[in-house]
Protein backbone atom coordinates (compact mmCIF):
# COMPACT_ATOMS: atom_id res chain seq x y z
CA UNK A 1 0.00 0.00 0.00
CA UNK A 2 2.75 2.42 0.92
CA UNK A 3 4.61 2.19 -2.40
CA UNK A 4 1.35 2.11 -4.39
CA UNK A 5 0.77 5.76 -3.51
CA UNK A 6 4.06 6.84 -5.06
CA UNK A 7 3.90 5.05 -8.42
CA UNK A 8 1.24 7.41 -9.92
CA UNK A 9 3.65 10.31 -9.35
CA UNK A 10 6.04 8.68 -11.83
CA UNK A 11 3.23 8.26 -14.37
CA UNK A 12 2.39 11.93 -13.90
CA UNK A 13 6.06 12.83 -14.49
CA UNK A 14 5.94 11.17 -17.91
CA UNK A 15 2.64 12.90 -18.77
CA UNK A 16 3.94 16.31 -17.70
CA UNK A 17 7.04 15.90 -19.89
CA UNK A 18 4.71 14.97 -22.74
CA UNK A 19 2.65 18.11 -21.98
CA UNK A 20 5.71 20.27 -22.61
CA UNK A 21 6.57 18.42 -25.82
CA UNK A 22 2.99 18.70 -27.10
CA UNK A 23 2.97 22.44 -26.48
CA UNK A 24 6.25 22.69 -28.44
CA UNK A 25 4.66 20.71 -31.25
CA UNK A 26 1.52 22.89 -31.36
CA UNK A 27 3.71 25.98 -31.43
CA UNK A 28 5.83 24.47 -34.23
CA UNK A 29 2.69 24.07 -36.34
CA UNK A 30 1.74 27.74 -35.93
CA UNK A 31 4.90 29.76 -35.71
CA UNK A 32 7.09 31.04 -38.55
CA UNK A 33 10.75 30.08 -38.83
CA UNK A 34 12.97 32.59 -40.57
CA UNK A 35 16.48 32.18 -39.31
CA UNK A 36 18.64 35.26 -39.49
CA UNK A 37 22.06 35.70 -37.87
CA UNK A 38 21.05 39.04 -36.38
CA UNK A 39 18.13 37.52 -34.50
CA UNK A 40 20.31 34.94 -32.88
CA UNK A 41 22.75 37.32 -31.27
CA UNK A 42 22.88 37.31 -27.50
CA UNK A 43 20.50 39.88 -26.05
CA UNK A 44 22.20 42.63 -24.12
CA UNK A 45 19.80 45.53 -24.61
CA UNK A 46 21.06 46.27 -28.12
CA UNK A 47 24.76 46.33 -27.29
CA UNK A 48 27.19 43.92 -28.88
CA UNK A 49 28.30 41.58 -26.07
CA UNK A 50 31.89 42.15 -24.99
CA UNK A 51 33.86 39.05 -24.08
CA UNK A 52 32.74 35.56 -23.32
CA UNK A 53 30.02 34.77 -20.79
CA UNK A 54 31.57 31.56 -19.61
CA UNK A 55 34.55 33.06 -17.85
CA UNK A 56 35.68 32.01 -14.40
CA UNK A 57 33.17 33.49 -12.00
CA UNK A 58 33.79 34.42 -8.42
CA UNK A 59 31.88 31.59 -6.84
CA UNK A 60 30.18 33.79 -4.34
CA UNK A 61 28.29 31.24 -2.39
CA UNK A 62 30.95 28.66 -1.70
CA UNK A 63 31.08 29.46 2.01
CA UNK A 64 27.40 29.82 1.99
CA UNK A 65 26.89 26.39 0.39
CA UNK A 66 28.89 24.88 3.25
CA UNK A 67 26.61 26.60 5.78
CA UNK A 68 23.64 25.31 3.79
CA UNK A 69 24.93 21.73 4.11
CA UNK A 70 25.15 22.09 7.90
CA UNK A 71 21.65 23.53 8.11
CA UNK A 72 20.28 20.86 5.79
CA UNK A 73 21.76 18.04 7.87
CA UNK A 74 20.15 19.67 10.89
CA UNK A 75 16.85 19.70 9.02
CA UNK A 76 17.07 15.99 8.21
CA UNK A 77 17.70 15.08 11.84
CA UNK A 78 14.93 17.40 13.00
CA UNK A 79 12.51 15.78 10.54
CA UNK A 80 13.29 12.30 11.85
CA UNK A 81 12.95 13.52 15.43
CA UNK A 82 9.67 15.31 14.72
CA UNK A 83 8.15 12.27 13.05
CA UNK A 84 8.75 10.11 16.15
CA UNK A 85 8.17 12.86 18.67
CA UNK A 86 7.38 11.61 22.17
CA UNK A 87 6.13 14.04 24.75
CA UNK A 88 7.98 14.63 27.99
CA UNK A 89 11.53 15.57 28.87
CA UNK A 90 13.00 12.35 27.55
CA UNK A 91 16.76 12.03 26.91
CA UNK A 92 16.06 12.15 23.16
CA UNK A 93 14.40 15.54 23.38
CA UNK A 94 17.12 17.00 25.58
CA UNK A 95 19.84 15.61 23.26
CA UNK A 96 18.03 17.05 20.25
CA UNK A 97 17.85 20.50 21.81
CA UNK A 98 21.56 20.36 22.66
CA UNK A 99 22.40 19.21 19.13
CA UNK A 100 20.25 21.91 17.55
CA UNK A 101 21.78 24.53 19.81
CA UNK A 102 25.31 23.45 18.87
CA UNK A 103 24.63 23.55 15.14
CA UNK A 104 22.85 26.90 15.40
CA UNK A 105 25.80 28.34 17.30
CA UNK A 106 28.09 27.06 14.53
CA UNK A 107 25.91 28.51 11.77
CA UNK A 108 25.59 31.88 13.49
CA UNK A 109 29.35 32.04 14.09
CA UNK A 110 30.03 31.23 10.44
CA UNK A 111 27.55 33.88 9.33
CA UNK A 112 29.16 36.41 11.66
CA UNK A 113 32.59 35.71 10.18
CA UNK A 114 31.18 35.86 6.64
CA UNK A 115 29.90 39.40 6.84
CA UNK A 116 29.32 39.96 3.13
CA UNK A 117 27.48 36.94 1.79
CA UNK A 118 26.69 38.44 -1.61
CA UNK A 119 28.31 41.26 -3.52
CA UNK B 1 -9.77 21.39 22.84
CA UNK B 2 -13.04 21.61 21.04
CA UNK B 3 -13.28 22.59 17.45
CA UNK B 4 -15.46 25.18 15.79
CA UNK B 5 -14.99 23.77 12.30
CA UNK B 6 -16.92 20.65 11.48
CA UNK B 7 -14.85 17.80 10.18
CA UNK B 8 -16.09 16.67 6.81
CA UNK B 9 -13.47 14.05 6.28
CA UNK B 10 -14.10 10.37 6.09
CA UNK B 11 -12.82 7.28 4.38
CA UNK B 12 -16.12 6.40 2.73
CA UNK B 13 -15.97 9.31 0.28
CA UNK B 14 -15.31 8.68 -3.41
CA UNK B 15 -12.11 10.18 -4.75
CA UNK B 16 -13.35 11.77 -7.97
CA UNK B 17 -9.86 12.19 -9.38
CA UNK B 18 -9.55 8.39 -9.26
CA UNK B 19 -13.16 7.30 -9.73
CA UNK B 20 -13.90 9.17 -12.99
CA UNK B 21 -10.68 8.09 -14.79
CA UNK B 22 -11.15 4.54 -13.58
CA UNK B 23 -14.70 4.48 -14.97
CA UNK B 24 -13.53 5.87 -18.31
CA UNK B 25 -10.61 3.43 -18.50
CA UNK B 26 -12.81 0.45 -17.66
CA UNK B 27 -15.36 1.53 -20.26
CA UNK B 28 -12.73 1.92 -22.98
CA UNK B 29 -11.12 -1.43 -22.21
CA UNK B 30 -14.45 -3.27 -22.09
CA UNK B 31 -15.38 -1.75 -25.48
CA UNK B 32 -12.12 -3.09 -26.90
CA UNK B 33 -12.63 -6.47 -25.13
CA UNK B 34 -9.28 -6.25 -23.37
CA UNK B 35 -9.00 -7.69 -19.88
CA UNK B 36 -5.65 -6.59 -18.53
CA UNK B 37 -5.54 -5.15 -14.98
CA UNK B 38 -2.11 -3.56 -15.62
CA UNK B 39 -3.38 -1.73 -18.69
CA UNK B 40 -6.44 -0.60 -16.76
CA UNK B 41 -4.18 0.75 -14.00
CA UNK B 42 -1.95 2.58 -16.48
CA UNK B 43 -4.84 4.04 -18.47
CA UNK B 44 -6.59 5.16 -15.27
CA UNK B 45 -3.59 7.08 -14.04
CA UNK B 46 -2.86 8.56 -17.46
CA UNK B 47 -6.41 9.94 -17.64
CA UNK B 48 -6.13 11.12 -14.03
CA UNK B 49 -2.87 12.91 -14.90
CA UNK B 50 -4.48 14.69 -17.82
CA UNK B 51 -7.40 15.67 -15.59
CA UNK B 52 -5.04 17.04 -12.95
CA UNK B 53 -3.13 19.04 -15.56
CA UNK B 54 -6.44 20.51 -16.78
CA UNK B 55 -7.40 21.43 -13.19
CA UNK B 56 -4.03 23.12 -12.69
CA UNK B 57 -4.28 24.98 -16.01
CA UNK B 58 -7.78 26.27 -15.28
CA UNK B 59 -6.58 27.54 -11.91
CA UNK B 60 -3.52 29.17 -13.47
CA UNK B 61 -5.71 31.00 -16.00
CA UNK B 62 -7.98 32.25 -13.21
CA UNK B 63 -4.92 33.17 -11.10
CA UNK B 64 -3.45 35.32 -13.85
CA UNK B 65 -6.81 37.02 -14.43
CA UNK B 66 -7.35 37.61 -10.69
CA UNK B 67 -3.82 38.96 -10.32
CA UNK B 68 -4.24 41.40 -13.20
CA UNK B 69 -7.59 42.63 -11.95
CA UNK B 70 -6.46 42.97 -8.35
CA UNK B 71 -3.19 44.64 -9.30
CA UNK B 72 -5.22 47.02 -11.41
CA UNK B 73 -7.40 47.90 -8.45
CA UNK B 74 -4.36 48.31 -6.17
CA UNK B 75 -2.83 50.70 -8.72
CA UNK B 76 -6.08 52.60 -9.23
CA UNK B 77 -6.79 51.36 -12.75
CA UNK B 78 -9.14 48.78 -14.17
CA UNK B 79 -6.99 45.93 -15.36
CA UNK B 80 -7.83 44.07 -18.60
CA UNK B 81 -11.37 44.76 -19.85
CA UNK B 82 -11.37 44.63 -23.65
CA UNK B 83 -11.18 40.96 -24.65
CA UNK B 84 -14.17 38.89 -23.56
CA UNK B 85 -16.49 39.52 -20.58
CA UNK B 86 -14.63 41.83 -18.14
CA UNK B 87 -11.41 41.04 -19.97
CA UNK B 88 -11.39 37.38 -19.00
CA UNK B 89 -10.13 36.18 -22.39
CA UNK B 90 -7.09 38.46 -22.31
CA UNK B 91 -5.00 35.51 -21.05
CA UNK B 92 -6.07 33.35 -23.95
CA UNK B 93 -5.16 36.11 -26.38
CA UNK B 94 -1.74 36.43 -24.76
CA UNK B 95 -1.20 32.68 -24.76
CA UNK B 96 -2.07 32.49 -28.46
CA UNK B 97 0.30 35.32 -29.20
CA UNK B 98 3.11 33.47 -27.42
CA UNK B 99 2.20 30.34 -29.35
CA UNK B 100 2.71 31.95 -32.76
CA UNK B 101 5.99 33.66 -31.84
CA UNK B 102 9.18 32.43 -33.43
CA UNK B 103 11.44 30.24 -31.31
CA UNK B 104 15.04 31.45 -31.26
CA UNK B 105 18.12 29.60 -30.10
CA UNK B 106 20.74 32.24 -29.30
CA UNK B 107 24.20 31.85 -30.80
CA UNK B 108 26.73 29.86 -28.77
CA UNK B 109 23.92 28.57 -26.54
CA UNK B 110 24.06 24.97 -25.46
CA UNK B 111 20.96 23.52 -27.14
CA UNK B 112 20.68 20.49 -24.88
CA UNK B 113 20.95 22.48 -21.66
CA UNK B 114 18.80 25.28 -23.04
CA UNK B 115 15.86 23.03 -23.91
CA UNK B 116 16.07 20.17 -21.42
CA UNK B 117 16.10 22.48 -18.40
CA UNK B 118 12.83 23.95 -19.62
CA UNK B 119 11.27 20.49 -19.60
CA UNK B 120 12.64 19.77 -16.12
CA UNK B 121 11.42 23.06 -14.68
CA UNK B 122 7.89 22.81 -16.09
CA UNK B 123 7.45 19.10 -15.38
CA UNK B 124 8.78 19.28 -11.82
CA UNK B 125 6.58 22.26 -11.04
CA UNK B 126 3.50 20.49 -12.33
CA UNK B 127 4.46 17.41 -10.30
CA UNK B 128 4.18 19.25 -6.97
CA UNK B 129 0.39 19.21 -7.21
CA UNK B 130 0.24 15.41 -7.53
CA UNK B 131 0.97 14.94 -3.84
CA UNK B 132 -1.06 17.92 -2.63
CA UNK B 133 -4.65 16.83 -1.92
CA UNK B 134 -7.36 19.39 -2.64
CA UNK B 135 -10.23 17.76 -0.76
CA UNK B 136 -10.89 14.36 0.83
CA UNK B 137 -12.81 13.49 -2.34
CA UNK B 138 -10.46 15.16 -4.80
CA UNK B 139 -6.79 14.19 -4.74
CA UNK B 140 -4.35 12.54 -7.09
CA UNK B 141 -2.36 10.54 -4.57
CA UNK B 142 -2.08 10.95 -0.84
CA UNK B 143 1.16 9.24 0.23
CA UNK B 144 2.27 8.98 3.85
CA UNK B 145 5.22 11.30 3.25
CA UNK B 146 3.27 13.75 1.08
CA UNK B 147 4.54 16.92 2.74
CA UNK B 148 8.17 15.81 2.47
CA UNK B 149 7.74 14.69 -1.14
CA UNK B 150 6.08 17.98 -2.09
CA UNK B 151 9.07 19.95 -0.84
CA UNK B 152 11.51 17.48 -2.40
CA UNK B 153 9.88 18.13 -5.79
CA UNK B 154 9.77 21.85 -5.01
CA UNK B 155 13.55 21.86 -4.60
CA UNK B 156 14.33 20.39 -8.05
CA UNK B 157 13.89 23.70 -9.88
CA UNK B 158 16.99 25.69 -8.74
CA UNK B 159 19.37 23.12 -10.23
CA UNK B 160 17.66 23.40 -13.60
CA UNK B 161 17.60 27.19 -13.29
CA UNK B 162 21.34 27.53 -12.82
CA UNK B 163 21.93 25.21 -15.80
CA UNK B 164 19.46 27.27 -17.88
CA UNK B 165 21.35 30.44 -16.99
CA UNK B 166 24.67 28.86 -17.92
CA UNK B 167 23.41 27.30 -21.15
CA UNK B 168 21.85 30.43 -22.65
CA UNK B 169 25.25 32.16 -22.87
CA UNK B 170 23.99 35.49 -21.61
CA UNK B 171 25.48 37.39 -18.71
CA UNK B 172 22.09 38.44 -17.39
CA UNK B 173 20.84 34.86 -17.51
CA UNK B 174 23.89 33.56 -15.70
CA UNK B 175 23.59 36.14 -12.92
CA UNK B 176 19.89 35.42 -12.62
CA UNK B 177 20.53 31.69 -12.38
CA UNK B 178 23.13 32.18 -9.65
CA UNK B 179 20.86 34.49 -7.73
CA UNK B 180 17.93 32.11 -8.02
CA UNK B 181 19.93 29.19 -6.68
CA UNK B 182 21.36 31.22 -3.81
CA UNK B 183 17.92 32.51 -2.86
CA UNK B 184 16.28 29.09 -3.02
CA UNK B 185 19.08 27.62 -0.93
CA UNK B 186 18.78 30.20 1.82
CA UNK B 187 15.02 29.98 2.08
CA UNK B 188 14.85 26.19 1.86
CA UNK B 189 16.16 25.79 5.41
CA UNK B 190 13.74 28.08 7.32
CA UNK B 191 10.84 26.71 5.30
CA UNK B 192 11.68 23.08 6.05
CA UNK B 193 12.27 23.84 9.73
CA UNK B 194 8.87 25.54 9.88
CA UNK B 195 7.08 22.55 8.37
CA UNK B 196 8.91 20.35 10.89
CA UNK B 197 7.24 22.34 13.67
CA UNK B 198 3.91 21.48 12.07
CA UNK B 199 4.94 17.84 11.94
CA UNK B 200 5.84 17.89 15.64
CA UNK B 201 2.30 19.00 16.49
CA UNK B 202 0.46 16.78 14.01
CA UNK B 203 2.79 13.79 14.21
CA UNK B 204 2.62 12.96 10.52
CA UNK B 205 3.88 14.00 7.10
CA UNK B 206 0.53 13.10 5.53
CA UNK B 207 -1.57 16.06 4.43
CA UNK B 208 -4.90 14.45 5.36
CA UNK B 209 -3.69 13.63 8.86
CA UNK B 210 -2.43 17.19 9.34
CA UNK B 211 -5.75 18.66 8.17
CA UNK B 212 -7.78 16.26 10.31
CA UNK B 213 -5.65 17.13 13.32
CA UNK B 214 -6.27 20.84 12.74
CA UNK B 215 -9.96 20.15 12.30
CA UNK B 216 -10.15 18.36 15.66
CA UNK B 217 -7.89 20.82 17.49
CA UNK B 218 -7.19 24.31 16.14
CA UNK B 219 -5.73 25.79 12.96
CA UNK B 220 -1.95 25.76 13.27
CA UNK B 221 -1.82 29.44 12.38
CA UNK B 222 -2.93 30.21 15.95
CA UNK B 223 -0.33 28.33 18.03
CA UNK B 224 2.39 28.70 15.40
CA UNK B 225 1.79 32.30 14.31
CA UNK B 226 5.54 32.89 14.20
CA UNK B 227 6.00 29.86 11.97
CA UNK B 228 3.20 31.08 9.72
CA UNK B 229 4.93 34.42 9.20
CA UNK B 230 8.28 32.72 8.52
CA UNK B 231 6.62 30.31 6.12
CA UNK B 232 4.80 33.13 4.31
CA UNK B 233 8.04 35.04 3.73
CA UNK B 234 9.93 31.87 2.76
CA UNK B 235 7.28 30.68 0.32
CA UNK B 236 7.11 34.09 -1.39
CA UNK B 237 10.89 33.89 -1.78
CA UNK B 238 10.74 30.31 -3.03
CA UNK B 239 8.18 31.05 -5.72
CA UNK B 240 10.14 34.20 -6.64
CA UNK B 241 7.39 36.74 -6.51
CA UNK B 242 7.83 40.43 -5.77
CA UNK B 243 9.25 41.55 -3.23
CA UNK B 244 11.69 38.63 -3.56
CA UNK B 245 11.92 38.34 -7.34
CA UNK B 246 15.61 39.26 -7.51
CA UNK B 247 16.43 36.43 -9.97
CA UNK B 248 14.39 38.14 -12.68
CA UNK B 249 14.55 41.73 -11.51
CA UNK B 250 13.57 43.75 -14.57
CA UNK B 251 15.42 46.85 -13.45
CA UNK B 252 18.75 45.07 -12.96
CA UNK B 253 18.84 41.90 -15.08
CA UNK B 254 16.67 42.18 -18.17
CA UNK B 255 14.52 39.20 -17.28
CA UNK B 256 16.99 37.19 -15.25
CA UNK B 257 17.51 33.60 -16.31
CA UNK B 258 14.51 33.79 -18.67
CA UNK B 259 16.04 36.52 -20.86
CA UNK B 260 16.91 34.35 -23.86
CA UNK B 261 13.78 32.23 -23.85
CA UNK B 262 11.26 33.33 -26.46
CA UNK B 263 7.76 32.42 -27.58
CA UNK B 264 6.19 29.31 -26.14
CA UNK B 265 9.17 28.71 -23.86
CA UNK B 266 8.65 32.04 -22.14
CA UNK B 267 4.92 31.34 -21.87
CA UNK B 268 5.69 28.00 -20.21
CA UNK B 269 7.99 29.71 -17.71
CA UNK B 270 5.33 32.26 -16.83
CA UNK B 271 2.84 29.44 -16.43
CA UNK B 272 5.31 27.56 -14.23
CA UNK B 273 5.66 30.50 -11.89
CA UNK B 274 1.88 30.52 -11.41
CA UNK B 275 1.79 26.74 -10.96
CA UNK B 276 4.35 27.13 -8.19
CA UNK B 277 2.30 29.95 -6.68
CA UNK B 278 -0.75 27.69 -6.70
CA UNK B 279 1.20 24.87 -5.08
CA UNK B 280 2.70 27.18 -2.48
CA UNK B 281 -0.67 28.67 -1.58
CA UNK B 282 -2.22 25.19 -1.44
CA UNK B 283 0.48 23.85 0.88
CA UNK B 284 0.17 26.91 3.09
CA UNK B 285 -3.61 26.46 3.31
CA UNK B 286 -3.25 22.77 4.12
CA UNK B 287 -0.64 23.02 6.85
CA UNK B 288 -1.60 26.29 8.52
CA UNK B 289 -5.12 27.36 7.60
CA UNK B 290 -7.10 24.21 8.23
CA UNK B 291 -7.12 22.93 4.66
CA UNK B 292 -10.52 21.99 3.31
CA UNK B 293 -12.41 22.12 6.62
CA UNK B 294 -15.14 24.67 7.11
CA UNK B 295 -18.85 24.92 7.76
CA UNK B 296 -21.77 24.51 5.30
CA UNK B 297 -19.88 24.44 2.01
CA UNK B 298 -18.31 21.35 0.41
CA UNK B 299 -14.59 20.79 1.23
CA UNK B 300 -13.34 21.59 -2.26
CA UNK B 301 -15.07 24.98 -2.18
CA UNK B 302 -13.48 25.82 1.15
CA UNK B 303 -10.10 24.76 -0.17
CA UNK B 304 -10.35 27.07 -3.15
CA UNK B 305 -11.73 29.97 -1.09
CA UNK B 306 -8.70 29.75 1.17
CA UNK B 307 -6.26 29.31 -1.72
CA UNK B 308 -7.61 32.39 -3.47
CA UNK B 309 -7.50 34.35 -0.21
CA UNK B 310 -3.82 33.44 0.19
CA UNK B 311 -3.20 34.34 -3.43
CA UNK B 312 -4.82 37.73 -2.84
CA UNK B 313 -2.36 38.19 0.02
CA UNK B 314 0.50 37.45 -2.41
CA UNK B 315 -0.89 40.01 -4.86
CA UNK B 316 -1.22 42.52 -2.05
CA UNK B 317 2.43 42.00 -1.12
CA UNK B 318 3.37 42.44 -4.76
CA UNK B 319 1.39 45.64 -5.08
CA UNK B 320 2.62 47.31 -1.91
CA UNK B 321 6.26 46.31 -1.37
CA UNK B 322 9.34 47.31 -3.36
CA UNK B 323 11.86 44.74 -4.53
CA UNK B 324 14.46 43.75 -1.95
CA UNK B 325 18.14 43.82 -2.91
CA UNK B 326 19.82 40.44 -3.36
CA UNK B 327 22.21 40.71 -0.40
CA UNK B 328 19.33 41.88 1.77
CA UNK B 329 17.29 38.87 0.63
CA UNK B 330 20.05 36.50 1.69
CA UNK B 331 20.62 38.33 4.96
CA UNK B 332 16.91 38.14 5.83
CA UNK B 333 16.91 34.43 5.06
CA UNK B 334 19.96 33.47 7.06
CA UNK B 335 20.12 35.98 9.88
CA UNK B 336 16.44 36.55 10.67
CA UNK B 337 14.32 33.68 9.43
CA UNK B 338 16.61 30.83 10.50
CA UNK B 339 16.70 31.85 14.22
CA UNK B 340 12.97 32.65 14.12
CA UNK B 341 12.12 29.25 12.62
CA UNK B 342 14.21 27.50 15.28
CA UNK B 343 12.49 29.52 17.98
CA UNK B 344 9.21 28.39 16.44
CA UNK B 345 10.28 24.75 16.64
CA UNK B 346 11.04 25.22 20.35
CA UNK B 347 7.53 26.64 20.81
CA UNK B 348 6.04 23.65 19.00
CA UNK B 349 8.08 21.16 21.06
CA UNK B 350 7.13 22.88 24.32
CA UNK B 351 3.44 22.89 23.33
CA UNK B 352 3.66 19.19 22.65
CA UNK B 353 5.71 18.39 25.80
CA UNK B 354 3.42 20.38 28.05
CA UNK B 355 0.48 18.37 26.74
CA UNK B 356 -1.56 21.10 25.07
CA UNK B 357 -1.57 19.03 21.86
CA UNK B 358 -1.55 15.26 22.01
Amino acid sequence: MSSAAYLPVLIFAVISVLFVLVSFFVSALLRPTKREPLKETTYECGEVPIGDTRIQFHFQYYMFALIFVIADVLTVFLALWAFNFSAGFTPVNILMFVFTGLLVAVVLYALKKEEIIWI
Amino acid sequence: MTCAWASRTGDTLINYLYYIPNTIATAILSLLHINLPQLNYLLTWVIASVMLIIVIMVNVIIFIYVERKELGRFMDRRGPFVVGPAGFFQNFADAFKFLIKEMILPENADALGFNSTLVIIVASSLMIMTVVPQAPDFFYTNPDLGLLLAFAIFAIEPFAVVIAGWASNNKYSLLGGFRSTAQMMSYEVPMLITIISVVILAGSFNFSTIVNFQSSHVWFVIPLILGFIVFLIAIVAEIERIPFDTPDAEAELVHGWMTEYAGIKFALFQLTSYVRTFAGAAIMVLIFLGGWTGPFLPPIVWFYIKVYAVFTLFVWLRASLPRVRIDQVLNIGWRSLLPLSLFNIVIAALLRISGVFH
